[in-house]
């Protein structure tokens, strides 16, 4: 829920000596997008995702290096980062699996897929597996309706799901 | 009568010309072997001009949802000032069961770049932008893939084979949504390209004007743009063999639908997936025809004809002769065609649940910008999933009846779309299945609520 803010008073950020974006890391930003935009506060998303892609997740100190890099006030890049449903402002599980719960998963029988994730990982929506191998997300809509239910493991969409499918394909992450 | 060839899917198999199964990555070569690049070739000949008005002539209205005519958006652009022009392609297909662009991203992406050149050719557009939806991660791989190849053949770049568009070298960029429906729409993809939160804007200025960086912007669908190289290679005519006219003596506001559409199928049936036919055609064909009608032993009670927010067409209304085309909203009292992607809803799926599903969606994705929305939206769901518990009243139904209602209607009362999809996808549920809301507030209340 994009809208919703979270009380942040008391949040405790946690920082580390080596920064997140080294200064090769850097070069390689401006080498791959800076000539995209002409404003270097478009580049918020693309670093966003690159931050992720590499970490799993948008420590807070990343995000107050990505928007000194950036050109904006850490107060701003948070704002973007916040509203984005991708992005984790939190650990996440080693895997991230998606169950998708719109109406065409719906209508073939979602509930039992999401069942089937429940029960292997003993985990609700929005939760991690005790040994942070696995976070279980349900998701609007992924666009692979002809093949629902569907689900996304990390970036590979799994289509025409049944309950042992998802149980085989949870088994083989590690 | 059944399309004889296909226009969008010609190199990607489909039925009845070929199967899902056989379908591979288009490369460059590939597409150029097949005609490919052919339009681009004949653009480069002729006058910006002389692009738009041939758009403009063959009547090609957008396919993203709203329907807009092409050739008309083009034209409101000022001339050029000197300063950057973009385009940004939408490909953030987000509308729950809609799946129709990313075969034509994953599979054939050349269709789609060829179209972007020839419409930053035609508007004097220097950037464009594929704006896709993160969850797209097959899709992003493969367009990507495609954007090289341009490059590498002189599509775009400092060697474009078009040369300096709007005195710039011409560039084509991808950029990857994070998973909002709402950055669909289009100011509030141009806020998401600029690093910010998908706020829609309010208009005016509208994006030809001020759009993208404050500069003059072209938004379109994946699907339009890739129907424009058919329309300038075989010309306004040709395209208009296709699809559907306006009636006899009918004045010009009434929607012509030309050319051809990709429909989704989702739901029980046998062949569910993404097929192109003619404007025009019946739902019900569509369904038997090309989905191979329910699968043993379902029934089929509704459909959501063009994602959910267009509303829902009950199965007695498809038997009188509902027709996909732009008129669909006026004659069957939903808000348009959409994006043409058909959900089969069976019998045994209650209309409840349906309704539940989509305020859901909506409460999840509004933006929170327009209190009605934000509020509105939250108050629908919460309502439902009492009725659906079975603690609902039959006051409820007027309530959220009246509620749906008074979400209003753009422009005027909201910045944005989203609400008119909840209002006219809740409403339609309610209204043309009030017999089940009815059922299931008096059958199984068990809690007083006042
Ligand atoms: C809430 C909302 C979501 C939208 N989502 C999409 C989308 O995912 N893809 C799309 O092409 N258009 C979407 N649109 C429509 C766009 O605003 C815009 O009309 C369209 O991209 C214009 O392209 P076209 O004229 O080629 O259809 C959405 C509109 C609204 C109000």
């Amino acid at each position: 829920m994009a809208w919703i803010t979270k009380n942040s008073g008391s949040t405790q950020i946690e920082r580390r000596d080596t920064p997140y974006l080294s200064d090769e890391v850097k070069e390689a930003f401006n080498k791959r997008y800076a000539h995209r935009y002409p404003t270097r506060a478009a580049l918020a998303l693309p670093i966003l995702h690159e931050i992720q892609h590499h970490h799993g997740w948008l420590p807070f100190q990343a995000i107050e290096e990505a928007a000194a890099f950036i050109e904006v006030e850490p107060s701003v890049l948070m704002d973007t980062a916040t509203f984005y449903e991708e992005f984790f402002l939190e650990p996440r599980g080693k895997h991230t699996v998606w169950v998708c719960q719109s109406v065409s998963c719906e209508i073939m029988n979602e509930a039992k897929i999401t069942e089937a994730v429940r029960e292997k990982l003993g985990i609700e929506p929005g939760e991690t597996t005790d040994d942070g191998l696995v976070t279980f997300m349900k998701v609007e809509c992924i666009g692979a309706c002809g093949g629902a239910p569907c689900a996304l493991i990390n970036e590979t969409l799994h289509e025409n799901l049944n309950a042992a499918d998802v149980g085989k394909a949870l088994d083989a992450l590690d | 009568m059944p399309l004889d060839a296909p226009v969008l899917f010609k190199r990607v198999p489909t039925a009845p010309w070929g199967s899902a199964n056989e379908r591979i990555y288009v490369d460059y070569d590939d597409y150029v072997a097949q005609d490919g690049y052919a339009a681009l070739d004949k653009a480069i000949g002729m006058s910006p001009e002389d692009i738009v008005a041939e758009v403009k002539a063959a009547e090609l209205r957008g396919r993203g949802g709203a329907g807009f005519p092409a050739g008309m958006k083009w034209s409101f652009l000022p001339p050029p000032d000197g300063g950057q022009r973009f385009l940004a392609i939408n490909a953030d297909e987000s509308e729950p069961a809609t799946f129709k662009d990313q075969i034509l991203i994953q599979y054939d992406p050349h269709s789609v770049i060829e179209g972007i050149a020839m419409c930053m050719l035609a508007c004097q557009l220097d950037t464009a932008y594929f704006y896709i939806r993160g969850e797209y991660h097959h899709q992003r791989e493969a367009f990507e893939r495609a954007i090289a190849e341009a490059y590498d053949k002189g599509v775009f770049g400092e060697n474009s084979r078009m040369g300096k568009v709007n005195d710039r070298a011409p560039n084509l960029y991808l950029h990857r949504g994070a998973g909002a429906y709402i950055c669909g729409e289009e100011t509030a993809l141009i806020e998401s390209l600029e690093g910010k939160r998908g706020w829609p804007r309010i208009k005016p200025p509208f994006p030809a004007v001020a759009g993208a960086f404050a500069r003059p912007t072209i938004i379109n669908n994946v699907e339009t743009l890739a129907n424009v190289p058919h329309v300038i290679l075989h010309g306004a005519d040709a395209w208009k063999g296709r699809g559907k006219g306006r009636p006899e003596g009918a004045p010009p506001q009434v929607p012509a639908s030309f050319g051809t559409k990709l429909m989704g199928i989702s739901g029980p049936v046998k062949r569910p997936g993404v097929y192109e036919e003619e404007l025009g055609v019946k739902l019900t064909d569509v369904i038997e025809r090309l989905g191979g009608g329910p699968l043993p032993g379902e029934n089929i009670k509704a459909y959501f004809h063009g994602g959910i927010s267009m509303g829902v067409i009950s199965q007695e209304e498809a038997e009188q002769g509902v027709e996909l085309d732009f008129d669909i909203g006026k004659k069957w009292n939903n808000l348009g065609l959409g994006t043409a992607c058909i959900t089969v809803i069976p019998e045994r799926t209650s209309m409840v649940s349906m309704a539940r599903n989509c305020a859901r969606f909506y409460s999840h994705e509004s933006c929170g910008q327009c209190t009605h929305c934000r509020e509105g939206s939250n108050w629908i769901y919460k309502m439902l999933t009492r009725i659906e518990a079975g603690d609902g009243a039959t006051k409820d139904l007027d309530m959220l009846l009246e509620l749906a209602t008074s979400m209003g209607s753009m422009p005027g009362h909201n910045i944005c779309g989203l609400s008119d999809g909840t209002n006219w996808a809740i409403r339609t549920i309610v209204n043309k299945f009030f017999g089940e809301f009815e059922a299931a507030v008096s059958s199984k209340r068990t809690v007083s609520l006042v």
